[in-house]
């Protein structure tokens, strides 16, 4: 690994307000587990991205691909478990869907998973199976969780002070199902200190450290200086210390340095070289718009959204190795949830799943080139995952099955009915590069034919955490306090890390 | 919750006499009793205490066996004796202690006794299990639950009643009360704690030109008469405390009802306390969202189901009690038991609720009762509705002396910075001033649960009006009481402050404020409150209400600042506020200082001040300039803080 440009004095000279009073509590107090001391000598990562594949990704389609037929008029809807070809991996037991060729030449620096089983929660309610990803939790809850990205932001801190420990790239909070996301993108009772520093539009990355719109950098300081005077002058200023006023200044001063500081660069994309972004996003054209300002809703032409958003969640991987090399702790890249739209097939599954896999193979594959390249893949952990996967007939689990959502056909006349329309919980995929996981290994086994349940080596979202924790060096039975009661890191401290999926 | 709470619950109910026996060549590998004589508070004591008490005292019994006393030892538990007195290897609790069966091992959590422990045990039963009668791990009374009227001694007899009862405490810790803050600090106090607003300049200037002696009173008694500022200002409070928001969780299916119309007029009536919360408790269908809780699509998980959420929102609210722990378990921190919190849900459910420890199906059920029964009892035969109109009854009546005690400590607290009692929702605890509690508490009640009544009381003591005391850090609570605490201003209060000093306020309320019952009202102008939370009032700490809030973080974050700094919704209101600023053409710069400091600051700008800011102003004025100048005001401590 490249030698960090920053040092554990900057840390104590950058802290905000919020982390050091929260040595002096006024924050929730962590409490150490019985496994605490063997996780922290256990690190094998400083940062993680995790690259969510928002909606429900059909293992089938993507990383575990099943009997494949072709569509033709009439065709059973159990008559196939995938729509597309198997192809090779740079790994040779290991088969992908066709697609995603450009991951599958990055395998043998990953491991796979193909055993992820959602939780139980009834009636399919996207929200509610991503705000237990993310937190470990089903909701409601009688506290506000904490995202898994400001639990990492409270334990570990920044890595580079100037950095956000929690940045939150590509989901805006103004579509479907926006209030039960914001119930998860938070940092929930831990303190908004440690929440997203969300990024809907990673085009627009730079305007989030940059001065507010139309102020030239020039009158930024003025401004600055012409407030510092003031505040010199200001008779309350010459009164006694408190730590109120403190920690207000001591946030305002930290916000101006994250502004002027080199980490402010790496939001902007604009400094990136042309050919460097299209390694990325393959058709990009400098100056086109990537914006999905029109695609709110369910209303919103499909096609539409999806022409105007290519391009979007690459430049948020391109953001991403912008970010992890100044330094941040945790990356979400989502390719957005919107009810309906994304990898939330219900229906033209196929020709969806085409387009989706377009947006992500080579941003994913170029994000760990790049990582590797510049000595970081080692101590980066980059998890992709998704809230559940699809079939075309179940929904739910095949034991426990749900009210179903989405009507099938007995026969398939039209392209349309052609894919994965159902929420299937009982096993999807997770891919891991980097931080210590093993390269080109694969974990876990599912059936060859409907229900395509796991088979062997079951992975439940508080081992996954634990997992992703345990390359942090966190202990899966870390709390924090909340109303004098602990709240584990994972589900009721339960949570166990996979050993199978670190090592060389 | 808490990962331990299955283990503990079967481990007794697993074992029977028979299997407790201990073998002979078991006894002989017992560590031998203690070859001393063993005294109870000083060997015995510490051992339960570590390791028994968390599940068998205190009230509890875990498989049927409690220890708050001897008595309660002698009697065993479920499966029979515990302890043989002058026999120590015949007694159960030693066999279960020596742990030579894994599976039947005490304690179930935590660690093992020591070899010595185990030997202090059994010469304590050889020499007959003698227990200081003193002494005894029964459940305490709860404090604060009866009403009770202090008598008014200390201080001067014309001096307000609150600082009458202070006086002894005061003495007591050796500390000399300095004089009360001054006119403007008071003003800026009471108008951003009553109603939520800076002080319009000629009012606060009508205010220091006052000579009436009373004028104190007279200013929190106009502020309280102004209805509808009064209550877009408590909306917030209240919102928070009753999860009720325009946005959320809950909404999509159908799973949350909103209450703010309701709400809203409750407070703009000033409705009575005591009225105001049967309403919540016993409701009607404008209320009834506070009960009805929140529930996404799909499962949910036992502990969360309608029912329980009630049994811990009323309980949290209005008695200032804590039973989440309780809905999972019973509690490790407190007394609260899963009976406790599944009892008071009983009353709301439909159904016979069964116990659920830890998502685990008990078996068990428990009979629909109030967490206080000393308070009142609750017919488990009753209908829904009866049982609860009978559950309002017993919050609301006037021998229930929790509920006006809680709301007078939250007052106290947003008022003066720290609760009598704290933390705020541990109401079982005894307050630093049980007197200036139960005084306030009774007072209220006395009043008709007039709300207003209680704040102007708590306004009007010498208490409220002492310099604010400043904190070099946050302290785990209250030290000595010697005034109020700086305080910052709320997400509402700094957004509607914003307004004030922009001239740019909100363009519509939520239209969950104005609904069907509200075509008519006209909010004018619109406040922070009324719309849904923006990514500025989020970033200033206004919650996300899927849960009960009682207290807001009040620690300033670096993503706050960088909000304030480059956020777009500051600087859209600066800009459009900067051109409204230029627009009123003053007569002079000095002219537009003086009118946003007066406006911000509540004072003119000093003449260090004017030096600094009067360049940026001069002619042509530059909107930008204007901007510039807002902005700084309102990220000075002296704006953001209430002093």
């Amino acid at each position: 690994m490249k030698s960090p440009s920053w040092s554990r004095r900057d840390f104590l000279k950058g802290a905000s307000a919020a982390t050091l009073s929260a040595l002096a509590a006024g924050h929730a107090r962590p409490l150490l587990g019985a496994q605490a001391s063997a996780a922290r000598r256990a690190a094998t990562a400083d940062t993680v991205i995790v690259l969510w594949m928002a909606g429900g990704m059909a293992g089938t389609e993507t990383f575990d691909p099943k009997r494949y037929r072709p569509f033709e008029k009439g065709l059973p809807p159990d008559a196939f478990l995938s729509t597309f070809p198997s192809i090779d991996t740079h790994v040779d037991p290991i088969k992908f869907s066709a697609g995603l060729e450009k991951i599958a030449g990055v395998m043998d620096r990953g491991t796979l998973i193909r055993t992820y089983t959602a939780g139980d929660l009834g009636f399919i309610l996207h929200s509610r199976h991503q705000f237990q990803w993310h937190t470990g939790y089903a909701p409601p809850q009688s506290v506000a969780a904490p995202h898994i990205g400001a639990i990492i932001a409270r334990t570990l801190g920044p890595l580079n002070p100037a950095m956000p420990a929690f940045i939150n790239i590509g989901q805006r909070f103004d579509t479907g199902e926006s209030e039960e996301l914001k119930a998860f993108t938070t940092a929930g009772f831990l303190g908004s200190e440690y929440g997203p520093f969300n990024v809907p539009f990673p085009h627009q990355a730079a305007d989030t450290v940059r001065p507010p719109g139309g102020m030239t950098p020039g009158r930024f300081e003025d401004r600055n200086r012409f407030f510092k005077r003031l505040l010199e002058k200001s008779p309350v200023a010459q009164a006694g210390s408190d730590f109120q006023r403190e920690s207000l200044l001591r946030s305002y001063e930290n916000a101006h340095r994250l502004l002027g500081s080199p980490a402010a660069k790496a939001f902007d994309l604009s400094l990136e070289p042309l050919e460097s972004i299209r390694r990325y996003v393959p058709d990009y054209e400098p100056g086109r718009v990537y914006d999905a300002d029109r695609g709110r809703g369910a209303s919103a032409a499909l096609s539409g959204y999806e022409e105007r958003t290519v391009g979007r969640f690459g430049l948020g991987c391109l953001l991403a190795r912008r970010l992890a090399e100044q330094g941040a702790r945790f990356i979400e890249v989502t390719t957005e949830y919107v009810p309906f739209l994304n990898w939330d097939t219900h229906e033209n599954g196929h020709e969806r799943l085409v387009a989706m896999k377009k947006q992500i193979d080579a941003p994913i594959a170029q994000l760990v080139r790049d990582l590797e390249e510049r000595g970081l893949l080692d101590r980066t952990l980059i998890v992709l995952a998704s809230e559940f996967s699809r079939d075309a007939i179940i929904e739910g689990k095949p034991d426990n099955r749900v009210k179903d959502q989405v009507t099938i056909p007995e026969k398939i006349e039209e392209p349309k009915h052609y894919g994965m329309h159902r929420h299937f919980t009982d096993a999807g995929c997770v891919l891991l590069f980097g931080g210590g996981a093993k390269r080109g290994h694969l974990h876990g086994l599912t059936a060859d034919e409907r229900p395509c349940k796991w088979i062997k080596d079951r992975v439940v979202i508080e081992d996954l955490h634990a997992s992703i924790f345990h390359a942090l060096g966190i202990a899966p039975d870390l709390a924090y306090e909340i109303e004098r009661r602990p709240f584990y890191v994972t589900r009721d401290g339960l949570g166990r890390p996979i050993l199978d999926l670190f090592g060389a | 919750m808490h990962r331990f709470g299955l283990l503990a619950s079967f481990a007794f109910a697993l074992v029977t006499p028979s299997l407790l026996a201990l073998t002979p060549d078991q006894i002989a590998r017992l560590p031998a009793p203690a070859a001393r004589s063993v005294d109870f508070a000083q060997d015995i004591k510490p051992i339960l205490e570590a390791s028994c008490l968390q599940c068998h005292g205190r009230g509890r019994d875990k498989g049927g066996f409690n220890l708050d006393d001897r008595t309660n030892l002698l009697m065993g538990g479920d499966w029979g004796d515990a302890v043989q007195p002058g026999s120590s290897a015949e007694s159960h609790l030693i066999a279960l202690v020596a742990g030579f069966d894994q599976e039947r091992v005490m304690p179930q959590k935590g660690t093992r006794l020591t070899a010595d422990q185990i030997s202090l045990l059994r010469a304590w039963i050889d020499q007959g299990a003698v227990w200081d009668p003193a002494i005894t791990f029964a459940r305490p009374p709860p404090d604060n639950l009866e009403a009770v009227r202090p008598e008014l001694t200390g201080g001067k007899p014309d001096d307000h009643p609150v600082d009458r009862l202070l006086a002894p405490y005061f003495a007591e810790h050796r500390f000399r009360a300095p004089r009360v803050v001054g006119d403007r600090v008071f003003a800026r106090r009471v108008w951003l704690d009553l109603i939520g607003l800076l002080p319009p300049p000629a009012e606060l200037n009508a205010f220091l030109d006052d000579d009436r002696p009373d004028k104190r009173r007279l200013l929190v008694r106009r502020l309280l008469a102004d209805h509808g500022n009064y209550a877009t200002h408590w909306l917030t409070f209240w919102n928070d405390l009753l999860r009720n928001d325009y946005q959320g969780t809950g909404f999509i299916d159908g799973g949350r009802k909103g209450i703010t119309p309701w709400l809203y007029a409750s407070l703009e009536s000033n409705k009575p306390y005591h009225q105001f919360v049967r309403e919540l408790v016993n409701p009607t269908p404008e209320s009834e969202g506070f009960t009805k809780g929140v529930v996404w699509r799909g499962t949910v998980n036992a502990s969360m189901v309608p029912a329980m959420q009630a049994s811990q929102n009323v309980s949290q609210v209005f008695m200032g009690v804590n039973l989440k722990c309780a809905s999972c378990h019973d509690s490790f921190i407190d007394d609260w038991s899963l009976a406790d919190a599944y009892g008071l849900a009983g009353v709301y459910s439909d159904d016979v609720l069964e116990l659920v420890e830890c998502d685990k199906p008990t078996g068990e059920t428990a009979a629909p009762r109030f967490i206080y029964p000393t308070l009142g009892t609750i017919d488990a035969t009753a209908t829904r509705p009866e049982r609860i109109a009978r559950l309002a009854e017993i919050v609301t009546g006037r021998q229930n002396g929790r509920l006006t005690r809680t709301l007078v400590n939250r007052f106290w607290q947003r008022f003066l910075g720290h609760g009598l009692v704290e933390p705020i929702d541990e109401m079982d605890k005894s307050a630093w001033s049980p007197e200036v509690l139960d005084w306030l508490a009774e007072d209220f009640a006395d009043h008709g649960y007039d709300v207003k009544h209680l704040i102007e009381t708590i306004m009007t003591s010498r208490a409220y009006q002492l310099p604010s005391q400043p904190e070099t850090e946050r302290s785990q609570g209250p030290s000595i009481f010697r005034g109020p605490t700086v305080r910052r201003m709320s997400a509402e209060q700094f957004t509607d402050a914003l307004s004030t000093v922009s001239g740019v306020w909100n363009a519509k309320p939520s239209t969950r404020v104005v609904d069907n019952h509200w075509a008519g009202r006209n909010f004018s102008p619109i406040r922070a409150a009324l719309v849904p939370a923006s990514p500025l009032q989020v970033a200033l700490g206004r919650p996300n209400r899927d849960q009960v809030v009682t207290l807001r973080g009040s620690i300033a974050t670096t993503l706050e600042a960088l909000e304030l700094t480059n956020g777009a919704e500051l600087s859209r209101r600066l800009g459009e506020g900067a051109a409204l600023q230029v627009a009123a053409g003053d007569p002079s710069p000095a002219a537009l200082l003086e009118r946003l400091y007066r406006t911000a600051l509540g004072r003119k700008p000093t003449a260090a001040e004017a030096r600094i800011a009067l360049p940026l102003l001069a002619p042509p004025l530059q909107p930008a300039a204007v901007e510039d100048l807002l902005w700084a005001l309102v990220m000075l401590p002296e704006f953001q803080l209430i002093p």
